[in-house]
């Protein structure tokens, strides 16, 4: 079945604000100043994504936890019939929040830590004390029955620390290690010299994160990353050839502006006004994003039916064109 | 005999269009196997089912095998011994992937 033809997203991102108690140095939703919609805004919104057939919404933000309804806001999804989960630094998640988190229909959440390192972690998010209480909020939340994943942006400073964030994902019995690719989207992009890797050290990356994912039984280690493809260990997890976004899943945005996902600034429509459906199936922008053509080195690859030109994202803000290489690609 | 019951972690739908175009094929004659009706999904990982699939999978609620067997006769015009042997196979695979479990 062609991946284009899904009746509706099978996921949506969707950022519940912009607001931060952190600083990270490559954070792409610092740059939004958007509004947030109000709580029964949004939950009308929730509802009608649900009609759509979407079927798990992931919140995000800012930090989603900042909102005062995060919980009514959950509740209200889980009861819509989504699998909700959501994206957050752990701060404020103590035994009792965690407790809250459940009972409010959390299936899974996921806090970003990006070492194992206390100090480099506390630094490079700009919150003295992050990484103790990220680690205790993974406690908590397993402690109250909610499944945990960590999400760790791959950057200079922890891409050669992969056994060392696996021991710390099994101490703290995350189910699922995130490794995500370094975007280039807002601060990334401000940073992105001292933070992104060469193309080499992504293959050397990728190289090593595919051996421990194989290799690992008890965790699920994800890369989110189709540039994988062209090393011929292929990533039987992968759920489409090429980028997943406008194709499985979309990304909304605390006002409630639709983007193909949080790294493509494109606005095809407004959830609030637009019909997702509609957007979905007649959106000038997913429908190119389905069908890249090849430029550059991509035209001669061996690799393009499974890559399909990498990361749709990052080369456009680094190109201008999402159909260019993606900047990461390390073939010649 | 065992019962079947779908794993509870795993989203699932029908895609309508694509159900409606694959029975209008099958009216027509033709071939709707490779036209994917449903769409199983769960961290990270998707399965799209075809029609036949997919009917087993929409009675894979607590019935045995040979009572979904029985189920699908009822509906469907298709040889009984063809039926059985295609349902063991796909309900094979739907266990090794931990997207069913018999209880
Ligand atoms: S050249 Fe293009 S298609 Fe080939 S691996 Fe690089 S990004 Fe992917």
């Amino acid at each position: 079945m062609s991946e284009y033809i899904l009746k509706a997203p099978l996921t949506i991102n969707w950022a519940l604000n912009n607001s931060c108690n952190f600083s990270c140095r490559h954070c792409y939703s610092r740059v939004d100043t958007g509004d947030e919609l109000d709580g029964p805004t949004l939950k009308e919104c929730l509802t009608r994504a649900a009609r759509a057939g979407v079927m798990a919404v992931n919140f995000g933000g800012g930090e989603p936890l900042l909102r005062s309804d995060i919980l009514e806001i959950a509740r209200h999804a889980a009861d819509a019939g989504f699998r909700v989960s959501m994206n957050s630094n752990g701060y404020l998640i103590d035994g009792a929040m965690a407790g809250r988190l459940k009972e409010a229909g959390f299936a899974k959440i996921g806090i970003s830590i990006d070492s194992h390192v206390a100090d480099v972690h506390d630094r490079f998010r700009g919150m003295p004390g992050s990484h103790v209480r990220a680690l205790a909020a993974l406690d908590h939340l397993k402690g109250a029955g909610i499944k945990t994943s960590i999400s760790t942006v791959i950057c200079t400073f922890n891409h050669t620390t992969i056994p060392d964030l696996v021991k710390m994902a099994r101490e703290h019995g995350a189910s699922q290690l995130n490794f995500h690719n370094f975007k280039c989207s807002g601060l990334g992009m401000a940073n992105k010299d001292e933070l992104d890797l060469s193309p080499a050290q992504w293959k050397d990356f990728y190289r090593d994160a595919m051996t421990w994912k194989q290799e690992c039984t008890d965790l699920d280690i994800s890369l989110d990353d189709p540039i994988i493809a062209s090393l011929g260990m292929r990533d039987e997890t992968a759920m489409v050839k090429g980028s997943v976004c406008g194709k499985l899943s979309l990304n909304i945005k605390s006002n409630g502006d639709i983007t193909p996902c949080g790294f493509i600034p494109a606005v095809i429509g407004n959830i609030v006004r637009d019909d997702l459906k509609k957007v979905w199936h007649e959106s000038q922008v997913l429908d190119q994003l389905r069908h890249k053509t090849p430029k550059g080195k991509c035209a001669s690859c061996s690799d393009y039916a499974e890559c399909l030109g990498g990361c749709s994202a990052r080369a456009l803000a680094m190109t201008g064109d999402f159909n260019n290489p993606d900047p990461h690609c390390w073939v010649p | 005999m065992k019962r079947i019951v779908r794993n509870p972690d795993i989203l699932w739908r029908e895609e309508d269009d694509a159900a409606a175009e694959a029975a209008a094929l099958l009216e027509q004659g033709g071939e709707a196997g490779e036209i994917g009706t449903a769409i199983l999904f769960a961290d990270g990982t998707m399965v799209t089912l075809n029609l036949l699939g997919t009917e087993i999978w929409k009675r894979c609620d607590g019935l045995t095998e040979e009572e979904l067997v029985t189920a699908l006769l009822e509906e469907f015009d298709v040889e009984a011994d063809v039926l059985r042997h295609d349902v063991a196979n796909f309900l094979q695979e739907l266990a090794e992937k931990r997207y069913i479990s018999y209880v």
